[in-house]
This record gives C-alpha cells, sequence and structure tokens, in this order.
C-alpha cells in the first residue's frame, strides 16, 4: 500500500474565478474579489461568488432543491471529478470507493435560519418540509454525493477556520488506510445575510472594506464564499490509471489553543505547535520550505499570531521564504479558506512562484510579501489555517518529481 | 497499529446522567420521553419529545462561562466531565498536545438560530447580538472541551448528522491507533430544537403516542437531546494503568447511499456496505457478532430498511444475532445517539447485560429480527456493532469487542 496521496483533479469556484485556470489566473494577476455585492445591496462589500450559474456545470435541473453551499460544491465535485477522469455521470450506480470529505463550518446558515424563520412567522405547520434537509450541517456533502453518485465514505468536517486543511488529512488518512480509492477533499462555505450581518455584528469586518494582510494599519476582514476541492489517490492508484501527479499531500499539524473559542491566542503557542508538526511528519526542516501561504485575513490578532508563529518556527530564515497571503484575493472564506489557500499553495508549488498578496503595500512585521509574483525554487510549500476558535493546522504539500 | 481501549464513559441522557444511572435505568426499561417541555408545542401535531431534565451546567461547567455558550457545548462538557472522572485518569499527567477531541453533531448549535430569529422579530436585525457567529458554528463544541480541560491536541466536529457520534468515535480510533494521540476525548452532543422539532414534525416521522422501533404498529421517531463522551486510549496504556477497561474498538465502517437526503436506500445499500467495512476492518466476520445497537429510530421506513440490510448481510443467521434500540426509552438524541448507544454497547460488553426494545407487542413481517423485545438479557456478547444512518445517505457502524485480560 503506498503511502503517498496525490492530486489528481482540482475544482474550484470562487470570488476570483471558476475553475482551476480562471482561479490560477486571478491570483497570479493580483486581483481581488473583494468588492461590491451583489447579494446585500448598494455599498456593501464581499469577496462573493458574482454572477454564480451553477447550471452552466450542472445543467439546469435538480437545481431548485439546492441552497448556495450545495449548488457551490455541486459545481466545485463536478469540475474535480472531471478532471481527475471520474466522472460517474454515465455510470448506472456509482463507484462504492469514491466519496468526497467537506470541510465546512456552516453548511447551510441561511437555510437553517429561513426554515425557522418560516415557522416562527407563519407557523409551524406551514413550512416547506422539502427544505427541512438542507438545515442539517451535512447536506451540502449529501446533495453532492447524491448529485454526482458518490458512494464512498461523505464526512463533513468543522474545525473552525481549519476545517478546509483538516478535510484534506482526513481524507489522505482514509486514503492511507485504504477506506477508499479516490476522494473529493476540500470545503464549501456559502455567503448569507446571516453571516453578514454576524461578521459585522461581531467586530471582524473591516471597517474600510479591504483585507490588508499584516499591515500595521489592517482594520478586519472582508467575507469570500465558495468552495475548492482536491481529488485525492494514492499515487499508486493514479499510476495505475496512467497519470504522473505531480503534487503530494505532505505532513499535517494540529493543535488547539484551549484559551478562547471567540478570540486568537497572540502567544501563538497553538499555531507554532501545528507548523512543527507538521514539518516534523513530512520529516523535512524549515529551510526546506519554499514558500508559505499564509491565513492572515486582516484580522488585528489573528495576523499577529501568525507572524509570531512564523518567527517562532523560521527565525532569521523568513527573510528569505516568500509569503503570500491570498485570502486579500478570495476574502475569509471561512471553512472553505484552508482549501483555497491548499489549492493556492498548491499552484505555487507548480509555478515555482508565490502568488501576489493583492493591493499589498507594507507589513508591520518583517516577511518577504510582496504584491508581485514571487519566484522560489523549491519542493515543499506550507499552507496555515488558524481560527479564533482555537483551532489551528498546517499543512505542507510536497512536489513529486 | 496500537489496539484502542475504552476506558471512561460519561453521558448526560433523557433518562438521566452518568454511567450508573443511565445503565440501570436503560436495562430497566425506563423512558425519557414526556410532553416537550423547552418550548409551547401547542401548534404542532404531535408533542412528544426526550429532553434532558433538571440539567444544570453551572455543575460541570467550571472554567467557562455558560451564558458564553450555547446547550450543545454545555452537554457536551458534561459529558466530558463524567467521562474523564469515570475514567479515573489524571489529565495533567498528559502531555496536553497529544490529548484531543472528535465531536458528533446534527445541528451543533440551533438555538443560536432560533435566538436570532427571536430577536429579529422582536427588535429587528440591528438588534442581533455579536456573540451570535462566534458560537453558532458547530466546531465550538468541541473547542470549549478544549478549553474547560486545557486540552491541545486535535480537535474536530464531525457534524454528520444522526450517525456523528460513530464518525467521531472512529476518527478518535484512527487518531489512538496511529499514534498521533495519546487520548482522545470522542463522542456527541446535541440540544433540543425547535427547529429540528418543526423538521421531523413537517416530515411526518414524529411518533403521536410513544416510540415503538421494529413493531407492526410503530408510527415514528421522538426528537431528543443529550451527550455522550467516550475516553479513548492505546489498551497497552489502558493495561498499565491498571485501568478499568470497559471494550476495546475494533474497527469502523463508513458509506454514503448516494440516495436521497431523507428517506434510507429502499434495500439499505449504505447500510450493509457500512457494516460489511466495519466487519472487515475489525479482522472479524457475521459470525462473531453477538448483538447489533441499531439505529432503530422508530419510523416504518428506518426499521424495515435496517432489517432488510442486516438481513441481507448475515443471511441465515440475522435471527440468530439479537438487535435492540434504545432510542425506544431514550428517543432519538441526534448527533448524540451513536455515542449514546456507543455507550451502551460498551456497558453490554462489560457486563453482559444487551438492552431491550421497549413498546414491542405486535411482530411485524417485514422486521423479522430478535429485536429484544421489553426486557434485557443476558448473553454476554463478545462483538457488537452499532449502527448509526443519518440525513445525507450517511451510515457508519462501529465494531466494539470485550476485552478479555
Amino acid at each position: 500500500m503506498s503511502s503517498r496521496v496525490v492530486v489528481t483533479g482540482t475544482g474550484v469556484i470562487s470570488s476570483i474565478g471558476a475553475g482551476a485556470d480562471d482561479f490560477e489566473r486571478g491570483l497570479n494577476a493580483g486581483t481581488t474579489g473583494v468588492g461590491p455585492s451583489q447579494m446585500f445591496g448598494a455599498g456593501t462589500t464581499t469577496a462573493e461568488v458574482r454572477d454564480f450559474a451553477p447550471q452552466n456545470w450542472l445543467g439546469p435541473k435538480g437545481l431548485r432543491v439546492l441552497d448556495r453551499s450545495a449548488r457551490l460544491i455541486c459545481v466545485s465535485s463536478h469540475m474535480a471529478l472531471c478532471e481527475a477522469g471520474l466522472s460517474q455521470a454515465d455510470a448506472e450506480e456509482g463507484d462504492p470507493d469514491l466519496g468526497l470529505i467537506c470541510g465546512t463550518m456552516f453548511g447551510g446558515l441561511h437555510s437553517i435560519t429561513s426554515f425557522d424563520w418560516s415557522g416562527l412567522t407563519e407557523g409551524p405547520n406551514l413550512v416547506n418540509p422539502m427544505e427541512f434537509p438542507n438545515t442539517v450541517i451535512n447536506s451540502p456533502a449529501g446533495h453532492a454525493a447524491i448529485k454526482h453518485k458518490l458512494r464512498g465514505v461523505n464526512s463533513t468536517i468543522c474545525a473552525g477556520l481549519a476545517s478546509g486543511l483538516y478535510a484534506i488529512h482526513y481524507a489522505a488518512e482514509f486514503l492511507r488506510f485504504g477506506r477508499a480509492k479516490a476522494l473529493l477533499a476540500g470545503g464549501v462555505e456559502e455567503l448569507c445575510e446571516e453571516s453578514f450581518l454576524g461578521f459585522r455584528k461581531m467586530g471582524a469586518a473591516s471597517a474600510s472594506d479591504s483585507i490588508r494582510p499584516f499591515a500595521a494599519d489592517r482594520d478586519g476582514s472582508v467575507l469570500g464564499d465558495g468552495s475548492a476541492l482536491w481529488m485525492l489517490e494514492t499515487e499508486d492508484a493514479a499510476r495505475a490509471r496512467g497519470l504522473t501527479p505531480v503534487l503530494e499531500v505532505g505532513g499535517f499539524g494540529s493543535a488547539h489553543d484551549a484559551h478562547s473559542t471567540s478570540a486568537f491566542d497572540v502567544r501563538a503557542e497553538g499555531a507554532t505547535s501545528a507548523i512543527r508538526q507538521a514539518l516534523a511528519a513530512s520529516e523535512i526542516e524549515p529551510e526546506q520550505i519554499a514558500c508559505i501561504i499564509s491565513a492572515a485575513s486582516g484580522n488585528r490578532a489573528g495576523d499577529l499570531m501568525e507572524a509570531r508563529a512564523l518567527r517562532n518556527v523560521f527565525g532569521d530564515l523568513l527573510g528569505e521564504i516568500p509569503v503570500s497571503a491570498p485570502k486579500a484575493a478570495f476574502g475569509e472564506g471561512l471553512g472553505v479558506s484552508g482549501a483555497f489557500c491548499a489549492l493556492a499553495g498548491g499552484l505555487a508549488l507548480v509555478r515555482q512562484s508565490a502568488p501576489p498578496t493583492a493591493g499589498f503595500k507594507e507589513s508591520e512585521f518583517r516577511l518577504r510579501l510582496s504584491a508581485e509574483a514571487q519566484p522560489f525554487q523549491g519542493k515543499h510549500v506550507l499552507i496555515n489555517a488558524f481560527g479564533c476558535d482555537g483551532n489551528n493546522a498546517a499543512l505542507i504539500l510536497n512536489l513529486r518529481t | 497499529m496500537k489496539r484502542v481501549a475504552i476506558t471512561g464513559l460519561g453521558l448526560i441522557t433523557p433518562i438521566g446522567a452518568g454511567r450508573k444511572v443511565f445503565w440501570e435505568r436503560l436495562l430497566a426499561g425506563a423512558s425519557g420521553i414526556a410532553t416537550v417541555a423547552s418550548f409551547d408545542s401547542s401548534a404542532f401535531p404531535v408533542h412528544l419529545g426526550a429532553e434532558v431534565k433538571e440539567f444544570d451546567p453551572k455543575q460541570f461547567v467550571r472554567l467557562g462561562k455558560t451564558e458564553e455558550m450555547g446547550r450543545g457545548s454545555q452537554l457536551a462538557i458534561a459529558a466530558a466531565r463524567m467521562s474523564i472522572e469515570d475514567s479515573g485518569i489524571e489529565l495533567s499527567s498528559y502531555d496536553s498536545g497529544r490529548v484531543g477531541v472528535s465531536m458528533g453533531t446534527t445541528s451543533g448549535e440551533p438555538r443560536l438560530v432560533e435566538r436570532y430569529n427571536d430577536v429579529r422579530k422582536a427588535d429587528g436585525l440591528e438588534a442581533i447580538p455579536g456573540d451570535f457567529l462566534p458560537q453558532y458554528p458547530c466546531n465550538v463544541i468541541p473547542s470549549h472541551i478544549a478549553v474547560e480541560f486545557g486540552l491541545h491536541g486535535p480537535c474536530m466536529m464531525i457534524p454528520t448528522a444522526c450517525a456523528a457520534g460513530n464518525y467521531a468515535i472512529g476518527y478518535g480510533y484512527d487518531l489512538i491507533r496511529t499514534g498521533r494521540a495519546d487520548l482522545m476525548l470522542a463522542g456527541g452532543a446535541d440540544a433540543f430544537s425547535r427547529i429540528t422539532y418543526q423538521g421531523f414534525s413537517r416530515l411526518g416521522a414524529i411518533a403521536p403516542e410513544r416510540c415503538q422501533p421494529f413493531d407492526k404498529n410503530r408510527k415514528g421517531m421522538v426528537p431528543g437531546e443529550g451527550a455522550a463522551v467516550l475516553i479513548l486510549e492505546p489498551l497497552e496504556d489502558a493495561r498499565a494503568r491498571g485501568a478499568k477497561i470497559y471494550a476495546e474498538v475494533l474497527g469502523y465502517g463508513v458509506s454514503c447511499d448516494s440516495h436521497h437526503m431523507t428517506a434510507a436506500h429502499p434495500k439499505g445499500d449504505g447500510a450493509i456496505r457500512a457494516m460489511a467495512m466495519a466487519l472487515e476492518g475489525s479482522r472479524k466476520t457475521i459470525t462473531d457478532v453477538d448483538y447489533i445497537s441499531a439505529h432503530g429510530t422508530g419510523t416504518p421506513t428506518n426499521d424495515r430498511v435496517e432489517s432488510i440490510a442486516v438481513r441481507t448481510l448475515f443471511g441465515d443467521r440475522a435471527g440468530e444475532v439479537p438487535m435492540s434500540s434504545i432510542k425506544s426509552m431514550l428517543g432519538h438524541t441526534m448527533g448524540a445517539a451513536s455515542a449514546i448507544e456507543a455507550v451502551a454497547c460498551s456497558l453490554a460488553l462489560d457486563t453482559g447485560v444487551i438492552p431491550p426494545t421497549v413498546n414491542y407487542e405486535t411482530p411485524d413481517p417485514e422486521c423479522d429480527l430478535d429485536y429484544v423485545p421489553n426486557h434485557a438479557r443476558t448473553t454476554n456478547p463478545r462483538v457488537v456493532l452499532n449502527n448509526a444512518y443519518a440525513f445525507g445517505g450517511n451510515n457508519a457502524s462501529l465494531c466494539l469487542a470485550r476485552y478479555e485480560a
């Protein structure tokens, strides 16, 4: 049994592009998806998926019962299945060894709130029972399984802003254990009025409607949404299908701050530990990391915590390692952000170039950030995902040669 | 790979809190089902619920502030505290970075959504408080446990609806057997919610008078709430510290029906594959299984399909393997259900007694197995399967075994 797990397909829909090519083009052009919202009225700013037309990928049928989160992940899983050559569209029954591991924080937050609101305002006997299944947190993953005939493991993973990385690691472990042949893994999060309002009310939204990671005058984040998935397989299985994979899922680390469920722990012990664990699991040294994909999203405490963790692990090496903070481009995607960052890390490794940090001008910390792409040479990229619920995760990707 | 022992059992359920009370009442056929008390059910056509009564979260939450967390987190912390105490471990003797939390849930903290809408209705959207978003996402449940007990290891929620407890215990088992953690708190939690109640009511799934799994006249399930946390650790560590070992986790299996969001596959396809995968991973066969803890919600479809699935997989042996549903007493505690049922399985293996399916009166030709009707039975099981099925077509079966020193 091969213990190497590799990427054989990508599906992504985000504010900076739909599909791996568009996403990569958007990232490398230094553009940002932060801009006027189509969902919340004039003068509001988000990094939402705009002009979302799921029928372009899924056809017109069966969309009515899907909420935004389900539509987003049905689209990304369609893309990844097709790219990997594992679409079950023509199969009578889907492959029982093909599954989906979905990282998310809310699932369909708008669906559950609307379902309750209907009961509250119209009475509990008039609500539409067809809307009930969309209230459970695993409903996006369940809908995608039905849509794409995925009969293997179907897990939903919620670990706050680290959900996407946890999901990728969980999938890699399932493949190593031989519990599946191929797994879609990543995340989904929808923007909705409840999360948009809640984010502002908790004081996390940027007053200036911009994301300035690590900047001295950073003032919060802007919410984004979308879905990002990889198709993961063991390297043996991929090669047996005639593929030559280039990206390998490497070591993973996770640690909880055990400090607060609603505030970043600026002592950075958990974040530091997660990165060190990932390095140890990959059996590599800090100097072998060629590029860092940061979780920074303009949060005052969150960015400070990450800067300290990076300093703890990499010390003076930080003068040389390019860092990219791509949330400046695709926004704070909450449960999907770890998956977005993982994809950004994969693209960086293949291109040997750290994507620009959109709109970057200056940093409060001595980190090698840039508004331009930063070429590098190396085989390992580090991806961080840290959240204010105390969960910290780090993942390393390896370039296969 | 390491062997994995279950050495602590903590739970809070509609029939009582703590291992001893739970087990006594369960074997006696006690019912936790009553008229819904936490909200006015008069507008509904049904009124039964399985709520946790007389719960004082302050008795269990010592570090955190109960007013800063939802009921799901409060129940989970209660179960975790009882489990830690039951195991006799000293948390301070562990490297906290190697102690983790793996929980399951269906709805997480649905009462935060209820409060959101209540505030919105009474005072408008601008009155929504700032703690809504930080308190709602279901990852706060394991995070609250981590904060309360100072645990710095892996921490996650697997919200795979009503099969979530088994997924979470399975993940905890994976972390222990691969040596990624030294101790795992694994289980499930769900809070009673008008949202869940409204949903099952509109599906016509709630029993009007009582919960009668597998009975010919069964009329539905009863929504409930609760939490259970199991302490998992390497068997060798448990032995070394002279711990009480309730059971050993042998393996688990998961699958997806890929058929319908709420209805089970008519032939039990996913359920069969989950049980088969659990047995294969456990290096056991159908001839080894001595007891099945059924998902057994009490709805006409679930119980028929589960019976078909067991009959299909076990063939002629199906009728010889007792299979009971404790949901007949506890109602359906959602994401906590399979964790509570895993506690019941552990205690069945430890004590030799299997719990009954109560309210069983009239056999159903479509459900033709041994459902342990109405009375607990001493059978000294050695290997048991714990079944759980969920919205989204999720299926998870956990295989546990008696530990013999």
